[in-house]
């Protein structure tokens, strides 16, 4: 693979396609057939709950209990929506700023730390680097669940929680980032090109900032997507480390909203409000997803899965 | 007392019924000079665990919390609750039935201000009931099995009621109508006892039901359970009084189809209950505004118009004597069941329920154990007597491990 | 885990020491200065909160009576409680069962999309991906409404056509329902994987195949696969961890069925319900340690396994 990674993912693929293209001769789309069946059998299990979603969000709370999951019943989507958002004194409002801000500031943070990291651990040869990273690596093996009690424990020695940092700075670590950032780094910044650099007397910071980092930039992205999703979509560390509403993400919120049905008593079950706020929740990420696709490839093809 | 109260103050408060930021707001108007956060951190559970971690990190507290009735002792034993006595007028007490006093009245101290409550008693499908040729109102458990028996052959996809097993808050309101009495003395020397006469007739009474197919056991409050009533599985509910309401708001196409009756008795001619749920107002110990605070407790829930607020936009059930005694309140026709004056129904419960009930200081072990162990016995088909054993045995390895000291262990 | 390190980087670090040369001890304090953030966060957010878990979990803090050291009783009554290990059992039995289904599942819808051999590649690409984007306890829900016992659309499909409706949210059915669960949200992740993978195999080594005479399927059988290793085994790794951190499904079909869940049902949620239930946060710090144990060996095994078979 060539120094610029990025290029090299769309271009063999095109090429392995129109080579076989020609050499299959007239049967050609019969081959096509049976594939695309069977991927839109499994597409239609990966859509339909998403179909039942987007369904079950336009129904009033008396057909979602009294009529067929999988159809329509009278349209109140735009009432749902507007109950979800006026809740609780608009508390949903301030639940999707909180993810978008976690989320946003965690994924550019962990890609920024990870990216230097990464560099420094494939460019360089300092003492005791195999170690550190063989214990970031291993560090992977614990569960990051198993690690978010002690973690509040020691928050709460320090009076850390109930405070966005408590959800921002764990997520800041990603080993992974780390190990394939580190394997993007060996590939995509040529030792020469710095060493160029060194001799024209640009400083090592000033190397990684204005050379290094723009060869970087595929896996940075990468490492940013999965960081973006993973805190967007992370329950159990705000689960256990906020106290108060004004601080929730999402995730929390609408398991509290769902919550709330459970416990009984002078309080009311909206899983209207459940069911619409859910909708709304994963609507940015999807098309986000759509159209960021080929981004979350990038870093991976050229890093750390490579054969 | 008066003089503090015109000082400026900022207060939180920490509460999930719906309206008490109208009830808040009603507060400020009438002091001006008092600010109140009104925050809902969970209802139930969560509430109580996020209450406790603000109460170990000390920081983020708020001054005046939800509580329920069977979580007072819980708090008490951790010294978190203010004694309201000398915040409170001298007959602050009386204002109350005697069940709901003892619930808030502990060794001498006043830990909450009543806020709602939930005695126990039934509501029913006249029309499917009727249909079935089942009369009605049931006055006694004999007669109420013989209906469940009876309206399940003649409805073999719809049943009387739906009992899960795990639901202990129900579970324990039986019982305490049935005068049993598990939990009882103080940390120093706690009784446990879930395996009495009283609770095993409960239990083995609804055994019965459950082994002829009479009745079912799903999880309630999810939303199977709410289509299970929509839908017409479910032709009624062992139901507290909060219940009447909350139901409607996710049964509309059967309204004007429901009743409300007693509870069914163990003896005819008695009338005695139980009670399932409602809450207080506590303060915390903590709080730098005690004066301000107990008075926002008192206020929104001793004054007339939030209490109305409650009683009659929110449909709380209200545990004040003047508002059980209001003959508006009581005259109330109820469309959703037929146009029937559903409060004097509950009513008569809340006047019915047995006094002398204790509540553990580690209630949410004995209730998350009692819950866990009742509805696999119970979804097992082994039925929820033989859970009475196990529970029992859970709670007082618990209590031991926490340092409480058991009685005859 | 040198051996991953070793499996996954292997042949890019080999052609990389071919290719240019590197000048060992050459600027390496600015290589540490580099590392440096992330060490910081790592020393405070993993390594000091394990330490502070292995203190607390030497004590026993008790509701009456106060704090105490306890030497290593919480650990030797961890190994006893069967509510722990039977969770740990569970989620050994449910890591046995989905994760071949679903990196089979990964590695077929991959195999099928770098084929070229598919109409609306982009179509089933972003299709399967998707679920991905939706938040574990946003998916959990949705499965829940439509696990229904009596009136979700699978029951409602069976009473249409007579048949007694499935429960999917029994003693022995829920680990399948959970399994599937995660099935349908990580299937995506995995397959943009080890499509990515496959994407970055030279083109050379297909020539030379199709050369051979092979077909596609033998292509994929015989070329592709033995290539995908280190990728399989990543993905791998990651949810034989992802298994072992099972907390929102079980937590939110709770509510649904608490009589097949209970406090217990996967260890992650037991260490949760200990520490802020039952107020027994020592234990629970105990707990959280032996289940990172639990999780290095497994995962260990893991790539033990993977290297043995890639000698033979």
């Amino acid at each position: 693979m060539s120094a610029v990674p990025t290029a090299a993912p769309e271009a063999p693929a095109v090429k392995r396609a129109k080579k076989r293209g020609t050499s299959a001769k007239p049967g050609a789309d019969k081959g096509f057939v049976f594939p695309t069946i069977f991927m839109l059998a499994f597409l239609v299990y990966f859509l339909m709950p998403l179909g039942w979603l987007l369904i079950a969000s336009t129904k009033s709370i008396n057909d979602l209990f009294d009529s067929f999951g999988l159809w329509f019943a009278d349209f109140n989507l735009f009432d749902n929506i507007s109950e979800t958002f006026s809740k609780d004194d608009g508390v949903f409002w301030t639940w999707l700023r909180n993810t978008l801000g976690y989320s946003f500031i965690s994924a550019v943070g962990a890609g920024l730390i990870c990216a230097a990291a990464g560099y420094g651990f494939a460019k360089f040869e300092f003492k005791g680097k195999n170690l550190l990273f063989w214990v970031v690596l291993g560090s992977v093996m614990v569960p990051t669940t198993a690690l978010a009690i002690p973690t509040y424990l020691m928050f709460a020695e320090i009076g850390l929680t109930n405070n966005p940092l408590s959800v921002i700075l764990p997520s800041l670590v990603s080993p992974f980032g780390i190990y394939l950032m580190r394997i993007y780094a060996e590939g995509a910044v040529p030792s020469d090109l710095m060493e160029a650099a060194r001799i024209d007397g640009a400083g090592e910071f000033r190397i990684f900032w204005q050379v290094a980092f723009r060869l970087l930039a595929p896996g940075f992205v990468t490492v940013l997507l999965f960081n973006f999703v993973a805190t967007w979509n992370n329950y159990f560390l705000p689960l256990v480390m906020l106290s108060e509403p004004r601080w929730y993400p999402l995730t929390v919120g609408l398991a509290q909203w769902n919550s709330q049905a459970a416990a009984g008593g002078g309080a009311t079950a909206a899983f209207n409000t459940v069911i619409a706020g859910s909708m709304i929740s994963v609507v940015p990420l999807i098309i986000a997803f759509i159209f960021l696709q080929r981004y979350w490839q990038s870093g991976l093809t050229a890093g750390s899965v490579k054969g | 007392m008066a003089a503090e109260l015109k000082k400026p103050a900022n207060l939180t408060l920490w509460a999930w019924t719906p309206g008490t930021a109208e009830a808040v707001q009603m507060f400020e108007k009438a002091y001006p000079n008092i600010n109140v956060k009104v925050q809902n951190v969970g209802q139930g559970d969560p509430h109580y665990q996020k209450l406790r971690t603000v109460l170990k990190s000390g920081r983020g507290l708020p001054d005046v919390v939800h509580m329920e009735f069977q979580y007072i002792p819980s708090f008490t034993l951790t010294e978190s609750l203010l004694d309201l006595t000398p915040y409170l007028p001298d007959d602050f007490l009386s204002d109350y039935p005697e069940w709901i006093q003892q619930q808030i009245n502990l060794n001498g101290a006043i830990y909450g201000v009543p806020w709602d409550t939930g005695p126990l008693g039934f509501i029913y499908r006249k029309d499917l009931l009727d249909k079935a040729g089942i009369k009605t109102p049931i006055e006694t458990w004999d007669e109420f099995a013989a209906a469940a028996e009876k309206y399940h052959r003649a409805n073999p996809d719809s049943y009387l009621v739906n009992m899960p097993g795990g639901q202990t808050g129900q579970w324990l309101g039986l019982f305490w109508q049935n005068g049993a009495r598990p939990f009882s003395g103080d940390p120093n020397n706690l009784r446990v006892n879930l395996t009495s006469p009283e609770i095993r007739e409960v239990t083995e009474f609804w055994d019965k039901l459950y082994a002829s197919g009479a009745i079912t056991d799903d999880a309630d409050f999810n939303d199977a359970w709410y289509q299970g009533f929509a839908r017409g599985k479910y032709a009624g509910w062992i139901s507290a009084a909060w219940g009447p309401i909350f139901l409607q708001s996710y049964t509309e196409n059967s309204k004007g189809k429901w009743r409300a009756q007693a509870l069914p008795q163990w003896e005819a001619g008695q009338t005695v209950s139980g009670n399932w749920g409602g809450s207080t107002l506590a303060v915390l110990k903590d709080s730098p505004n005690k004066a301000a605070a107990a008075e926002l407790a008192r206020w929104i829930l001793q004054e007339r118009q939030p209490v109305e607020m409650f009683s009659y936009d929110r449909f709380l059930f209200p545990p004040q004597n003047f508002m059980l005694e209001s003959q508006e309140w009581l005259n109330q026709p109820y469309e959703f069941y037929g146009g029937q004056k559903v409060n004097q129904v509950y009513a008569e419960m809340a006047d019915a329920v047995d006094t002398g009930w204790e509540w553990t200081p580690i209630h949410e072990f004995v209730a998350t154990q009692g819950d866990d162990i009742k509805a696999r016995t119970v979804d097992r088909g082994e039925g929820a007597t033989a859970a009475l054993q196990p529970w029992q045995d859970a709670v007082v390895n618990y209590a031991q491990q926490q340092g409480l000291t058991v009685e005859g262990q | 885990m040198s051996q991953a390190t070793a499996t996954a980087a292997g042949p890019t670090t080999r052609r990389a020491a071919g290719r240019r040369k590197k000048k060992p001890g050459s600027h390496g304090a600015a290589g540490f200065l580099f590392t440096l953030p992330f060490m910081v966060l790592f020393l405070g957010l993993f390594i000091a909160p394990l330490l502070y878990a292995l203190y607390l979990s030497l004590f026993r803090e008790q509701l009456v009576g106060g704090n105490q050291f306890v030497g290593l009783d919480n650990y030797i009554d961890g190994l006893q409680d069967r509510e722990f290990t039977r969770g740990i059992g569970r989620v050994a039995l449910f890591l046995l069962i989905q994760v071949p289904i679903m990196l089979l599942l990964a590695l077929v819808f991959a195999m099928i999309l770098d084929s070229g051999k598919v109409w609306f590649p982009k179509l089933f690409r972003v299709g399967i991906f998707v679920p991905y984007a939706v938040p574990t306890v946003i998916a959990a829900l949705m499965w829940g409404f439509l696990y229904g016992r009596d009136f979700g659309p699978f029951a409602d499909l069976a009473d249409a056509i007579n048949v007694p409706p499935p429960n999917f949210l029994s003693e022995s059915t829920m680990l399948f329902s959970i399994a599937n669960v995660s099935t349908w949200t990580y299937t995506g992740y995995n397959m943009i994987i080890l499509y990515a993978a496959l994407r970055s195999i030279p083109t050379e080594l297909y020539e030379a195949a199709a050369v051979d005479g092979a077909g596609a399927v033998r292509t994929a059988l015989h070329v592709k696969l033995p290539l995908l290793r280190p990728a399989l085994l990543l993905c791998a790794i990651f949810s034989v961890i992802g298994s072992f951190q099972l907390f929102a499904e079980p937590q939110i079909f709770a509510t649904i069925a608490p009589e097949v869940i209970g406090k217990g049902y996967t260890p992650n949620l037991y260490v949760y319900n200990l520490a802020f239930s039952d107020q027994r946060l020592n234990y629970a710090a105990a707990l959280s340690f032996l289940l990172g144990v639990v999780v290095f060996i497994v995962s260990y095994f893991v790539m033990y396994a993977s290297r043995k078979q890639e000698e033979r």
